[in-house]
């Protein structure tokens, strides 16, 4: 393994390229062990390629002779050659050639990255490690430009160089935080995420996780999460009888009401992990008189759309499905329930791809919940959330939506305890499960999530939490994400930092209807409470 | 001689005309409508952008009038160039040894312009001995001393940081030190032009008079002939590099980082995203194509991979 990492290294080394040293990843403030990397199996060294570092994100097979590897390399050509034209990539090409046209090397951008950083600088982290590799294949084997290696660097291309691209562009959030650094407007995230559209839609390789399991199963039945529409029905029916009983509150959510003012998407996930998000977004909007429905037709229950993190089809699919099950229903507007990459997809990326007559006005949750707060429509107790509280920034709906204010209004007004983290807003860090890693435990990813990806947002919340970091004093982390709940929460678990810390996470609408004075006391909960 | 030295100099100027607009036309061509790939904070977005919002943040945006503040995009796009501000915010010791080599760019391009002025203003009947021109030389011969040593400052500094830090040498290639070290000399032999002849400036008013007026005169300096011919190649070399971010930064401001405009608001693109689907797709993976015919986007968007064939 190379200790002296250089860019054609990932052309030439033989075997695992790098293993991240755990004794270099800095210290925090909470009392967090380190994941030790699981070594792989004898069967998965002899029949997948796992040559990048201790995970395995795309357990690509290994090719069994020159002719498999052969085939491997001409096939990634083929993908290259095909994300440069206008036909096959559209969507993402101007700032794609952008970015391999114009960056100076002048690597602003490796300061700006939390994984960069909680690798001990690791230099396979750097943002533009990555691309810089991209970019000299693309110089040197697609564009074929006269003097290529002088220009712009020499890099070997085999089946190794391939297989250890493919898992690089695994080996990042798609957070573009070194996006908004780089003074040129190259963007390195962009470039990952082209490399896996690349792997998916050329070569049929992607993580099972997001694929088979993710946007074909949301494809096949109706949702991601496996439940069929007659199955989402009755589990909400079943989170609306128990918080009914919870709350003090009868709570009732309604399915397929034709010409409702709003459909609320939620992320599926949400009524098979965290039930009392479903229930507190129903009784909120059911408590403000608003006029509103679920959709019970399949893929329009779950805004899940895991395409926007590796495929253009994929997403394109999904995003159109959930625009026709509005305008099927007539609703006015579509909210977007606490899910980041949910917010992005249907918002922003689908207005350029879904003809205009088939769209239908997007909103998102924070906004429509500031609206009821702010409007007195529901009577609400600050002194409820008399607890220290902090608010963590998912990058989908902060940095690249630019919504703010929205969700900092209603914590500033519910909460008297709020504070901020360090580096808040648009310049917050990931979660570190962002781009379809929450979802990911296997081959060492869990371990890379606890190690890496996910020990900034802990340093932040450490911050903002640091003179009360003990198990007296109860605290929330608000991360108002179905994804940024699930990576935060595997790391408290693995942690015991519910114990240690006395942390309690959870969306914005559970603080919300903690404060509602209607409703019994003490609905967000704490482990000690916890029967 | 002197005619071909002026020939490579209206080649210089027209090829960097033609690359500039090669690179324009071919950002333009790869998408007629690129999708939406904002960064925030957005300049234009008026109050809210200085915490980064943006006009998702009110309720029922699409009923509103649209509110683009264009002059907060150009004020923050001249802050940034004229300042590099991004780099001074995220990598100040880079900022420290770019800076003066832009400032340098920079003083020489206006003094092209203010040259410029100065013919106009000859053109127009002021003597060149009047006390205006006179303090136009003056300003000319300040500006070279001044450009060319913070060329040859930053230039140098910046070559040795490639050489030297760690992190930058292994993306550094042998094209990074050829365009400083060109930039260098380029400003050394300014500075050697400038230090051995009276006045740079008279120098300067009559090669850009002898170019305007097709007035193939041989310059009176070798230095400033050197300098100049560098400077030539530099001008049609530049817009075939990464440096070519010179005119391609206000596409990665303007249109990608800031370009949030809502198709709600846009006639044009509600025109265009039909013509996009109708692009062909010739990807092979077995849920788009696979090994049949290519597809137009709308077919692809309309298709259901996972339904079993037989329902499809």
């Amino acid at each position: 393994m190379k200790d002296n990492l250089q860019l054609t290294d990932v052309s030439t080394v033989e075997g695992q390229m790098v293993s991240i040293d755990l004794d270099n990843i800095p210290k925090l403030p909470l009392d967090m062990a380190t994941m030790p990397w699981k070594p792989a199996t004898d069967e998965q060294k002899n029949t997948t390629a796992c040559i990048l570092d201790d995970v395995c994100v795309l357990n690509i097979p290994k090719p069994k002779d020159r002719a498999e590897e052969e085939e491997l390399v001409n096939k990634f050509l083929d993908g290259m050659r095909k994300l440069f034209t206008t036909e096959n990539n559209w969507p993402f090409l101007p700032m794609l050639e952008t970015s391999m046209d114009y960056c100076a090397q002048c690597n602003s951008c490796s300061e700006a990255c939390h994984l960069y950083e909680m690798s001990g600088e690791h230099e396979m982290y750097r943002p533009n490690f990555r691309s810089e590799i991209f970019r000299r294949i693309y110089k040197q084997y697609v564009k074929k430009e006269p003097l290529a290696k002088w220009r712009y660097g020499d890099m070997g291309l085999n089946w190794k160089t391939v297989v250890r691209l493919g898992e690089l562009s695994y080996r990042c959030n798609l957070c573009r935080r070194c996006a908004q650094t780089c003074p040129i407007g190259v963007d390195n995230a962009l470039v990952a995420r082209e490399i896996r559209k690349l792997f998916s839609q050329e070569l049929g390789i992607n993580p099972r996780e997001l694929h088979e399991k993710g946007t074909m199963h949301q494809m096949k039945v109706g949702s991601s999460t496996g439940m069929t529409p007659d199955v989402v029905k009755d589990n909400v029916e079943f989170i609306d009888e128990d918080y009914t009983e919870i709350t003090g509150v009868g709570i009732h959510t309604p399915f397929d009401v034709k010409d409702a003012d709003i459909l609320l998407l939620h992320n599926a996930g949400e009524v098979m992990a965290w039930p009392e998000n479903i229930a507190a977004f129903s009784l909120i909007f059911q408590e403000a008189g608003l006029s509103w429905t679920l959709s019970s037709k399949a893929m329009a229950y779950d805004g899940v759309n895991y395409g926007v993190f590796y495929d253009d089809a994929q997403t394109a699919r999904i995003a159109l499905q959930h625009m026709l099950a509005a305008k099927e229903l007539g609703v006015k507007k579509i909210v977007i329930g606490e899910c980041g990459h949910a917010h992005k997809v249907l918002t922003v990326i689908a207005d350029r791809l879904i003809p205009f007559e088939y769209q239908v006005p997007r909103e998102s949750c924070y906004v429509t919940l500031r609206d009821i707060v702010m409007s007195g429509k529901i009577k609400l107790d600050p002194s409820r959330n008399d607890f220290p509280v902090t608010l963590h920034d998912p990058c989908n709906i902060v940095r690249l939506m630019g919504i703010v204010e929205p969700q900092r209004e209603i914590v500033r007004k519910i909460a008297p305890k709020f504070r901020e983290m360090p580096c808040n807003g648009v310049n917050n860090y990931c979660c570190g499960g962002g781009s379809g890693f929450a979802i990911m435990t296997r081959n060492n990813i869990e371990q890379w999530r606890g190690n890496i990806t996910g020990r900034k947002k802990m340093q932040q919340i450490a911050e903002a939490f640091k003179e009360c970091l003990g198990p007296e004093t109860r605290k929330y982390i608000c991360a108002p994400c179905s994804n940024c709940k699930g990576q935060i929460r595997e790391i408290l678990e693995h942690n015991d930092l519910y114990s240690k810390n006395s942390f309690a996470y959870g969306g914005l609408v559970e603080l919300i209807v903690n404060a509602m004075v209607n409703v019994n006391p003490g609905f967000i909960k704490w482990e000690s409470e916890e029967e | 001689m002197s005619t071909f030295f002026y020939l490579l100099g209206y080649l210089a100027f027209f090829g960097f005309i033609c690359l500039a607009f090669l690179k324009i036309r071919s950002y333009m061509k790869a998408s007629p409508l690129h999708a939406r790939w904002e960064l925030y904070p957005v300049p234009h977005e008026g109050e809210k952008s200085s915490h980064g919002g943006s006009f998702m943040e009110e309720k029922d945006w699409w009923c509103k009038p649209r509110h683009v503040s264009h002059t907060s995009d150009i004020k923050a796009l001249v802050f940034e160039v004229l300042f590099l501000h991004a780099t001074f915010e995220h990598n100040l010791k880079l900022w420290f040894r770019t800076y003066p080599f832009h400032v340098g760019m920079y003083m020489l391009m206006g003094g092209i312009i203010i040259v410029l002025f100065s013919l106009f203003l000859q053109a127009v009947g002021i003597a060149p001995d009047n006390g205006f021109m006179i303090f136009i030389g003056n300003v000319i011969n300040a500006v070279v001393l001044f450009g060319g040593l913070c060329i040859v400052g930053g230039g140098l500094a910046l070559i040795h940081r490639r050489m030297n830090d760690e992190g930058l040498k292994k993306y550094t290639t042998p094209e990074h030190y050829f365009n400083l070290g060109a930039f260098v000399l380029f400003g050394v032999l300014g500075l050697l032009a400038w230090a051995c002849s009276p006045s740079f400036f008279n120098m300067a008013r009559d090669f850009v008079c002898n170019m305007l007026s097709f007035n193939f005169q041989p310059l009176p300096s070798t230095f400033f002939t050197l300098h100049l011919l560098l400077g030539f190649f530099l001008m049609a070399w530049l817009p075939m590099t990464h440096m070519g971010h010179l005119l391609m930064k206000y596409f990665t401001y303007h249109d990608i980082r800031w370009g949030d405009t809502p198709t709600t608001y846009s006639e044009a693109n509600k025109q265009k995203i039909p013509d996009m689907l109708k692009y062909s797709a010739s990807w092979s993976a077995d849920h788009i194509c696979g090994n049949g015919a290519p597809k137009t986007w709308l077919e692809i968007a309309t298709t259901n991979p996972a339904t079993p064939k037989s329902e499809s």
